[in-house]
C-alpha cells in the first residue's frame, strides 16, 4: 500500500503537469506567432481606388498594374530585387546563350513546357504573337513598348483608322475590328517581326538595335502580358472586366496565380488562387480581398488594421495614401512601430522650366545664358532637404541630390551628385542680379501645379523659397483638374511648373525617352521643350545599346540636363505600408508591391 | 377611387416628367461635355493613346450625336458605361447607388415627419406652455441651422469630443466602409438631413393644429366627452395633416439634393457621392445618368405627393 501512494502521487502530478504544459502551449499559440501556416490564407486589405482597365493592351494606373501582375503573366519578371528572372520564358535570353543573335536584332524566346492560362489553355508560342500584335494595334499608353519590333509602325498604321461610325451606329468597334481582323489573321495587323516557328518558340525580330526592350517587355500588367485570345474575344472591350467563372469562358482570365472571382464596383474585388497553378512558388493564399473605399475612409482603415481586419495598408497602388498624422500614429505605437515599412518609390518631382515653346515664352526660355542664369537662381534658391524635412516629415519623400532618376534606380548618380539640388541662396541672389537686375523678367510669375497631396505644400514652400531667398514674388496657379493641368503641361503652356514621372521599368531609357528629347517631342510629353541635338545623338546610341555599356552614356544626358538647368529636383517619393508581421513575404521594392504567391498567414 | 380624370392628371403629369427630363438631361450632357479635361488624360494617356479612347467611348462625336446615342440607351433602361472604371455599366452601378441612398433618404424623412409631426402635435396640444416654446424653439433652430452644419457638430460630437471623452467608449464611424451601413452608422446622417425639414413640419403641424382646434366639429368631438387623445389623434390630426401634406413635396426633394452633400460628409457610397465624383472624374456618362435619375426621383416624388393630397382630402379631385 505505501509503496503504491507516492507512484498514484507521481501519476497524478505527472498528469497535472502535462495538462498544464498543454494549456499553456494552446496560450502561447494564440498569442505568438507560433511558425506555422494559418488556418485561413486570405489576404485583406484595403485600395482607395476603383481600376480603371485590366486589359494589358491598355492598362495605365499603378493601382492596375499592382494587381494585374498577380493574374497576368509576361514572357519574363522582374523579381523582388528588379533583375530580370524567367516567366512564361523558360530562360532570359542573352547574347551568351544563343537568345540574342550577335547583331542583337533577333531574339529567340523558348517557353516553359507546363504553362498555362488559369481557364487550363496551354500557353504557345501564337498566344504570344497575338498578345503582341493585339497591343500593338491597340495603341495603348504602353504599346511604344513593342515599338522596335520589326513591322510595329504598320500594324498601328493597319488599325489606326477605325470605323468613323463605331460609336455611335452600332456598328463594329475599334477594339472589336481588331479582334476580327487578328482571328482572321489578316497579315496587316501581324507585326513581320514576331512569328512563331514551333508551338514553343517565339522569334522576335527587331527594325533596329533595342538595348531596353527586354526589361519593357517584361514590365507587367501592360503590353508584353499574354492574354488569351479565345477569352478576348468573348467580349473584346470588356473581357478583363468581369470576374471568371471557372468552367465557363470569359472574364479576366490570365496566367498568373491569381483570378479574379468577384468585383463589385467601387466596393471590391475578391481573387481566388488557381487550382494547381503551373508556375512557382506556389501561392499559400487562397483569396485575396481587396475592399475598395474611398480615401477618406484611410484613418478608419488604420484602425481597422490595428484591430487584425486588415492584414496590411499600402498594397494596390497605395503607399502614398498613409499621412503623416497616421504614419507618426502607427510608428508610436511600440506594438505596430515594428510593422511599420517605408520603402522608396520610383518616383521623383521636380519643377519644370518653359525651355522650348516660344508662344508660352517667359524668362526662362531658351539657352541665352540669361536664360539659363535665372533657371539656375531658382534652382540653388530652393534648399531640398529643407524641403523633405518641412513638407515630407522626412517620412513621405527625400531630397532629390542625385538626379532625376530616383534613387536605388539604374541611373541614379548617387547622393548629392546633382548640381542643381544645392542649396545656395548666395549664389542664387548673385545670379539673379547678374541676370535680371531690374527684376522686370521675374516679374508676375506663375508657379502651375495640379492640387491635392503633397502638391500644395510644396507650392507653398517653393513660393516662400524664391520669395525668401531672391525676393521674386511667385504667384500660385493650382488647378483642381489634374487632367486639365497635365494637357497644358504636356502642350508646354506653362513658364514654370510641377513635374514628376513614375518609372515604368528599370532601364534610364524610360526617364529619357519619355520626358525630353526628340522622342519625347514626337510623343507629345517633352513638358519643358528641351531640345538638344548633342542630347539627342547621345540618346540614341545609348537606347541602341546593352545597358552595361548604355549606362555611361544616360549619366551624360543627365549632366546635360544638369549643365543646362532644364529642371529644379525636389524629391524623390517614398511608400508607406503597414504589414502586420504575421503577413510573411509582404513587402514591397522600388517598383511594386511583392507577388501574392510569395505571401503567406502565419498563425497568429 | 381612380377616376378618368385622376388618369389624365396622371398622365398629363408623366408627359411632363419625361419633357422636363429630356431638356434636363440634355442640358447636363451640353454642359459636363464642355467642361475642360476628361477622364482619360494623363501623364502616359496622351497623343494618339488618348484620342483612340476618345473614339472609342464616342466622345469624339459632336454632342447632339453622342447624345442621341445616350438616350436611346437610357429608354432602354442602359445608362451608358463609366470611363472612369472603363466599361462598367452605369445601370446597376447607380441602382445599387440609389438603394443606399434610399436608406438614406427613407431614415431621414421618418427622422422629418416623425419628430416634425410629434413635436407639432405636443405644441399645439400644450400651447403657451414650456413645452411649446421648447418645441417651436427646436423648430427655430432645425430649419435655420443648414444640414451640413448639422452633420459637421454631429461627427465633430459624435465622431471626436465623446470619442476622445470616453476614450472609444461612444464612437461614431465615419466614412461608411460598408454597403448600406449599420444601424449606428445610418443614425447621424438620417437625423442630419432629416432634422431641417422637421422644423418645418413641426412649425406646419403646430399651426394647422390650432386652426383645426377652433373648428366647429371639434368642438362637438369634446362637448360628445371624447376623451383627448381620440380628438387630437383621430379628429384633428388628420385634417391638420393635409396642409402638412403640402410641403411634403419639397420636402422630399430636399432630403434627395440634401443627401448630395450629406452622402459625402459621411463617406456614404449612394447616389449623391457619386454624383459629385463623378463630376471631379470627368465621368461624363455616370453625372449626365444619376442626373437623369435626380431628376425622375424629383418629378414622380412631386406627383406622388399631389395624388396623396386625394387620400387625405377627398375633397380634392383631379
Amino acid at each position: 500500500m505505501t509503496s503504491q501512494k507516492p507512484q498514484k502521487l507521481t501519476l497524478f502530478s505527472a498528469c497535472t503537469v502535462g495538462l498544464l504544459l498543454l494549456l499553456l502551449a494552446a496560450c502561447a499559440g494564440g498569442a505568438s506567432n507560433g511558425g506555422g501556416l494559418a488556418s485561413s490564407q486570405v489576404l485583406k486589405f484595403p485600395t482607395y481606388q476603383s481600376p480603371g482597365s485590366w486589359d494589358p493592351g491598355q492598362s495605365t494606373a499603378e493601382v492596375d498594374s499592382e494587381i494585374m501582375q498577380n493574374v497576368f503573366d509576361n514572357l519574363w519578371r522582374f523579381d523582388d530585387n528588379l533583375k530580370l528572372v524567367p516567366d512564361i520564358a523558360a530562360t532570359v535570353p542573352t547574347q551568351a546563350n544563343g537568345g540574342i543573335s550577335s547583331d542583337g536584332l533577333t531574339y529567340t524566346v523558348h517557353l516553359k513546357a507546363g504553362a498555362k492560362f488559369n481557364n487550363g489553355d496551354p500557353i504557345t508560342s501564337k498566344d504570344v504573337v497575338y498578345s503582341w500584335n493585339r497591343a500593338a494595334a491597340l495603341q495603348g499608353p504602353y504599346a511604344s513598348n513593342l515599338s522596335a519590333i520589326a513591322g510595329y509602325s504598320d500594324v498601328q498604321t493597319a488599325a489606326g483608322a477605325p470605323p468613323s461610325n463605331s460609336s455611335g451606329g452600332g456598328t463594329v468597334s475599334f477594339q472589336q475590328n481588331i479582334e476580327n481582323r487578328l482571328a482572321a489573321n489578316d497579315p496587316k495587323f501581324q507585326m513581320s517581326g514576331v512569328s512563331a516557328p514551333d508551338a514553343t518558340t517565339v522569334q522576335i525580330k527587331l527594325a533596329h538595335a533595342c538595348g531596353w526592350c527586354l526589361t519593357a517587355w517584361t514590365l507587367e500588367g501592360t503590353t508584353g502580358a499574354i492574354v488569351d485570345e479565345k477569352t478576348v474575344q468573348t467580349d473584346p472591350v470588356n473581357w478583363w472586366s468581369k470576374p471568371v467563372t471557372p468552367g465557363q469562358e470569359g472574364g479576366m482570365v490570365g496566367a498568373g496565380a491569381f483570378y479574379l472571382a468577384s468585383f463589385t464596383a467601387k466596393q471590391s474585388m475578391v481573387f481566388k488562387r488557381v487550382p494547381d497553378w503551373w508556375g512557382s512558388p506556389k501561392p499559400s493564399l487562397t483569396e485575396v480581398d481587396i475592399a475598395i473605399h474611398d480615401p477618406s475612409a484611410i484613418a478608419a482603415d488604420v484602425s481597422a488594421w490595428e484591430q487584425g481586419s486588415f492584414d496590411l495598408l499600402g498594397y494596390g497602388g497605395n503607399s502614398g495614401t498613409l499621412t503623416y498624422p497616421l504614419i507618426q500614429g502607427i510608428k508610436g505605437n511600440s506594438r505596430f512601430a515594428s510593422q511599420f515599412l517605408t520603402q522608396p518609390k520610383g518616383r521623383t518631382t521636380w519643377v519644370s522650366f518653359n525651355v522650348g515653346y516660344p508662344t508660352t515664352g517667359g524668362p526662362f526660355l531658351g539657352e541665352s545664358a540669361t536664360a539659363k542664369g535665372l533657371r539656375l537662381a531658382f534652382a540653388l534658391a530652393v534648399d531640398k532637404n529643407g524641403l523633405a524635412s518641412t513638407v515630407c516629415h522626412n517620412v513621405l519623400c527625400s531630397a532629390a541630390t542625385g538626379g532625376v532618376i530616383t534613387k536605388g534606380l539604374i541611373g541614379y548618380l548617387g547622393d548629392g551628385t546633382d548640381p542643381l539640388a544645392k542649396y545656395d541662396p548666395a549664389q542664387a541672389k548673385s545670379l539673379l542680379q547678374q541676370y535680371d537686375p531690374t527684376g522686370r523678367l521675374t516679374a508676375n510669375l506663375k508657379y502651375s501645379y495640379n492640387a491635392g497631396g503633397l502638391n500644395d505644400p510644396v507650392a507653398a514652400y517653393l513660393q516662400n523659397e524664391w520669395q525668401t531667398n531672391l525676393g521674386i514674388h511667385v504667384s500660385l496657379n493650382p488647378s483642381s483638374d489634374a487632367s486639365q493641368f497635365i494637357n497644358n503641361r504636356l502642350a508646354g503652356k506653362y513658364v514654370i511648373s510641377r513635374d514628376g514621372w513614375q518609372f515604368d521599368y528599370n532601364h534610364p531609357q524610360d526617364w529619357f525617352d519619355n520626358l525630353w528629347g526628340y522622342v519625347a517631342t514626337a510623343g507629345g510629353s517633352n513638358t519643358s521643350g528641351f531640345d538638344d541635338p548633342t542630347y539627342d545623338s547621345i540618346l540614341k546610341r545609348a537606347d541602341a545599346q546593352p545597358l552595361d555599356q548604355a549606362v555611361d552614356l544616360y549619366k551624360q544626358l543627365s549632366q546635360l540636363l544638369q549643365q543646362d538647368a532644364v529642371y529644379i529636383p525636389l524629391y524623390y517619393s517614398d511608400g508607406n505600408f503597414a504589414i502586420h508581421s504575421y503577413v510573411k513575404g509582404a513587402g514591397s521594392n522600388t517598383a511594386f508591391d511583392h507577388y501574392w504567391n510569395e505571401i503567406s498567414i502565419q498563425s497568429h | 377611387m381612380v377616376t378618368r380624370g385622376t388618369l389624365i392628371y396622371i398622365g398629363q403629369r408623366l408627359v411632363l416628367i419625361a419633357f422636363t427630363v429630356l431638356v434636363v438631361s440634355f442640358g447636363v450632357f451640353a454642359v459636363v461635355h464642355s467642361l475642360p479635361g476628361n477622364a482619360f488624360v494623363s501623364d502616359r494617356v496622351h497623343g494618339r493613346a488618348l484620342q483612340i479612347l476618345l473614339h472609342e467611348y464616342g466622345l469624339d462625336q459632336p454632342i447632339p450625336v453622342q447624345y442621341w446615342s445616350f438616350l436611346r440607351g437610357a429608354v432602354h433602361g442602359d445608362l451608358g458605361v463609366s470611363l472612369y472604371v472603363r466599361g462598367l455599366p452605369i445601370t446597376p452601378l447607380v441602382l445599387r447607388e440609389l438603394s443606399v441612398s434610399a436608406l438614406l433618404g427613407g431614415s431621414a424623412l421618418i427622422v422629418t415627419i416623425g419628430l416634425g409631426v410629434t413635436f407639432g402635435v405636443l405644441a399645439a396640444v400644450r400651447q403657451n406652455s414650456w413645452v411649446d416654446y421648447l418645441l417651436t424653439s427646436i423648430a427655430v433652430v432645425g430649419y435655420s441651422v443648414p444640414s451640413f452644419v448639422i452633420a459637421s457638430l454631429g461627427i465633430l460630437i459624435f465622431g471626436q469630443w465623446l470619442n476622445n471623452i470616453t476614450n472609444g467608449a461612444v464612437f461614431y464611424p465615419e466614412p461608411w466602409t460598408g454597403n448600406y451601413g449599420t444601424l449606428t452608422e445610418l443614425s447621424l446622417p438620417a437625423i442630419a438631413l432629416g432634422f431641417y425639414s422637421s422644423g418645418q413640419i413641426t412649425r406646419m403641424t403646430r399651426a394647422a393644429m390650432l386652426d383645426v382646434f377652433q373648428q366647429d366639429y371639434i368642438r362637438t368631438a369634446r362637448a360628445k366627452g371624447l376623451q383627448n387623445r381620440i380628438v387630437v389623434l383621430r379628429h384633428a390630426l388628420r385634417n391638420a395633416l393635409v396642409p402638412v401634406t403640402s410641403i411634403l413635396g419639397p420636402t422630399i426633394i430636399g432630403v434627395v439634393t440634401g443627401s448630395v452633400v450629406i452622402e459625402n460628409i459621411f463617406g456614404i457610397p449612394g447616389l449623391g457621392k457619386e454624383f459629385v465624383e463623378s463630376i471631379f472624374q470627368h465621368d461624363y456618362n455616370v453625372t449626365v445618368g444619376v442626373f437623369t435619375i435626380y431628376a425622375v426621383l424629383i418629378g414622380v416624388a412631386n406627383l406622388a405627393v399631389d395624388l396623396v393630397y386625394t387620400v387625405i382630402d377627398p375633397r380634392i379631385r383631379y
